[in-house]
């Protein structure tokens, strides 16, 4: 016995390409939906993991010191500001610190680097607190350095790979001459400590010819209250405070404006997707009027009608939904590119999340979406009058 | 019908090729500012096209083995991932005519990495040799116009009585002197370099162009 479902699929291939058109509008539409709702979990789960992978969530600086790196490199080294390494022992007394570190980053000018020269730089770490705040960290070759006054390197995996090194060989810091050995490669992170090279924090102090530092990287303990350490923190002499959570929330406020404008974009596309469900299953029902006469004068009930027509909206937006979802995973990684592209800041790692539970609740909404407007078109057929169409029709 | 499902097909296809690029990729030897470097490199250059081309790319670890047989030592291919490098090549044009190639490649130095440029013609003669990047005391002199000049006009067929593996051989490379007597590791890495970068153009670019009718 043919069951109202192999009905309802019979009469959509019956128009074919309108079908087709249909279906691509709902793939689509559920496409850019289910791929929005990924990048909103994975863009705060890349930017948290980006966070983690800094080891701590408090950076302390010396006021008016650059806050990246990348400035200090654009003016070799000489717009740094510089604090006393007894900072570090005012600040490990507050209780709701967990692990502290000093850090001195350097740039010397390399004559030698680009047509007119460039900048190397360099993070000085302390091999005895520093570790601990990077326990992801896993070397490729080698260990971390001897002691904290050894002239040695740790080489982030890129900047071994541009610098040719493994370990065991020699580097040379420019400007200043001093020979130091490789003695450990990491794997890569995916972060910038990928590009970076480390050297012992007293040796590079020796090598650049001061005592200071230039940041104190603070891990707070679990559950302790970082605004309270920060205020705390602010009363320090001369020292400005970094929260990445604050930092986290100014790079959310920044996406949350594209994010409500791509999400607007596809809701207007799911809007025009059921514009056009309603419009292939209301087509379909006035084309067979008569045959809908013909059911209801040999028995059919307007419900037994209603279910029929809305079996068609069911099987639309289950295909469509199904088909985008494929799509939305299928071409996760086209879409973190391309996001990336369009972003201002993209953390590392995976910008799109999407597992199963996402898609299932975007299929539902999809499909009651869909039903919602293919109750029209199905009502309207059910109210059909038998005799009043088969005569129109004949 | 038919048609519009092959073409969808094509766009798939293509798109899920983007899909499974890796996100990290290894380190390449770029022009730092290829806008500034390739009208130096190339003065009658007009505009550039730039171009990735890796060994697993055109050819896979067969390619590797060949190209690692033309250097003479494994290890002056490539420290890390030497499938995955993806190389630069900008191809150079005056006007709408290809006119040449400029590429470059990273090779291991004593202190550190060491870039070596080179702008060829049509037939692989080089026409600019230049180090991006060197580390050393004396490095500058590596660097310096005189060096550099010894190197034009040559190609890849003067690298057949020249072992720069060795540093053993005869011809026009063996007649190059060291600049930097104290950097004896880093010449030989350069000629090494150099030997590198014309045998990965002649398998990326000159062999194929070579094969065709």
């Amino acid at each position: 016995m043919i069951t109202p479902f192999q009905v309802a699929y019979k009469n959509l291939l019956r128009k074919k390409v309108r079908t087709l058109l249909t279906l691509v509008g709902i793939t689509l539409s559920t496409w850019v939906l289910v791929s929005l709702f990924g990048f909103n979990r994975g863009y705060e789960k890349a930017l948290n993991r980006d966070i983690e992978n800094m080891g701590y969530q408090l950076m302390v600086m010396a006021k008016g010191c650059p806050y990246e790196a990348a400035t200090m490199m654009l003016q070799g080294g000489t717009g740094l500001r510089y604090m006393d390494q007894s900072m570090v022992n005012d600040i490990i007394k507050e209780a709701e610190v967990d692990k502290i570190t000093p850090i001195l980053m350097q740039a010397f000018f390399d004559p030698n680097k680009g047509e007119s020269g460039g900048i190397a730089g360099y993070f000085g770490v302390d091999p005895a607190t520093y570790p601990a705040m990077k326990p992801f960290f896993r070397f490729r070759s080698g260990g971390w350095f001897h002691d904290n006054s050894a002239p040695e390197v740790v080489m982030g995996y890129e900047a071994a790979e541009l610098e040719q090194r493994e370990v065991g060989d020699m580097t040379l810091v420019p400007e200043k001459n001093v020979q130091l050995k490789v003695v450990g490669i990491l794997e890569r992170t995916g972060t910038q400590d990928d590009g970076t090279i480390f050297v012992p924090l007293k040796t590079l102090q020796r090598i650049a010819g001061i005592d200071k530092i230039t940041t104190i990287g603070i891990k707070v303990k679990k559950d302790a209250d970082i605004t309270k350490l920060e205020n705390k923190l602010y009363q320090l002499k001369d020292v400005q405070v970094v929260s990445f959570s604050q930092v986290k929330q100014t790079i959310m406020k920044l996406i949350s404006t594209a994010r409500v404008m791509v999400l607007s974009i596809a809701i207007v596309a799911i809007l025009i997707a059921m514009a056009g469900v309603v419009n292939t299953v209301l087509m379909s029902v006035l084309e067979r009027l008569q045959e809908i006469g013909i059911l209801k004068t040999m028995g059919a009930m307007p419900g037994d009608i209603f279910r029929l027509v809305w079996t068609e909206t069911l099987i639309l937006c289950s295909i469509g939904g199904i088909a985008g979802i494929g799509f939305a995973f299928l071409f996760a990684r086209a879409t973190d590119l391309l996001m990336r592209r369009i972003l201002p800041y993209a953390p590392s790692g995976g910008l799109v999340a999407i597992d199963g539970k996402l898609a299932l609740l975007t299929l539902g909404s999809i499909i009651t979406t869909g039903l919602l407007s293919g109750l029209y078109p199905a009502w309207k057929a059910g109210r059909v009058r038998p005799l009043e169409s088969i005569r129109r029709d004949g | 019908m038919r048609i519009f499902f092959v073409v969808m097909m094509c766009l798939a296809l293509q798109l899920s090729c983007i899909s499974v690029r890796p996100a990290l990729t290894a380190v390449g030897c770029d022009l730092n500012n290829p806008d500034r470097d390739v009208p130096r490199l190339f003065p009658e250059s007009t505009s550039y096209k730039t171009i990735y081309v890796s060994i697993a790319q055109r050819g896979g670890p067969p390619l590797q083995r060949r190209i690692e047989n033309r250097l003479g030592g494994r290890m002056y291919l490539a420290l890390y991932a030497p499938l995955d490098v993806p190389y630069t090549l900008y191809e150079i044009y005056r006007d709408k005519k290809k006119v040449g190639y400029i590429h470059g490649v990273n090779q291991k130095g004593q202190f550190g990495g060491i870039q070596v440029f080179v702008a060829q013609d049509l037939t692989g003669r080089i026409k600019t040799f230049y180090i991006q990047k060197i580390t050393g005391k004396s490095a500058g002199k590596f660097r310096d116009a005189a060096f550099a000049r010894k190197f034009v006009g040559l190609s890849l067929k003067d690298f057949e009585s020249y072992d720069p593996a060795s540093g053993k051989g005869t011809g026009k490379i063996a007649e190059i002197a060291n600049p930097a007597p104290d950097m004896v590791t880093d010449f030989y890495g350069v000629l090494r370099g150099l030997k590198k970068n014309l045998v990965l153009m002649d398998e990326f670019v000159f062999s194929v162009e070579r094969g065709k009718p």
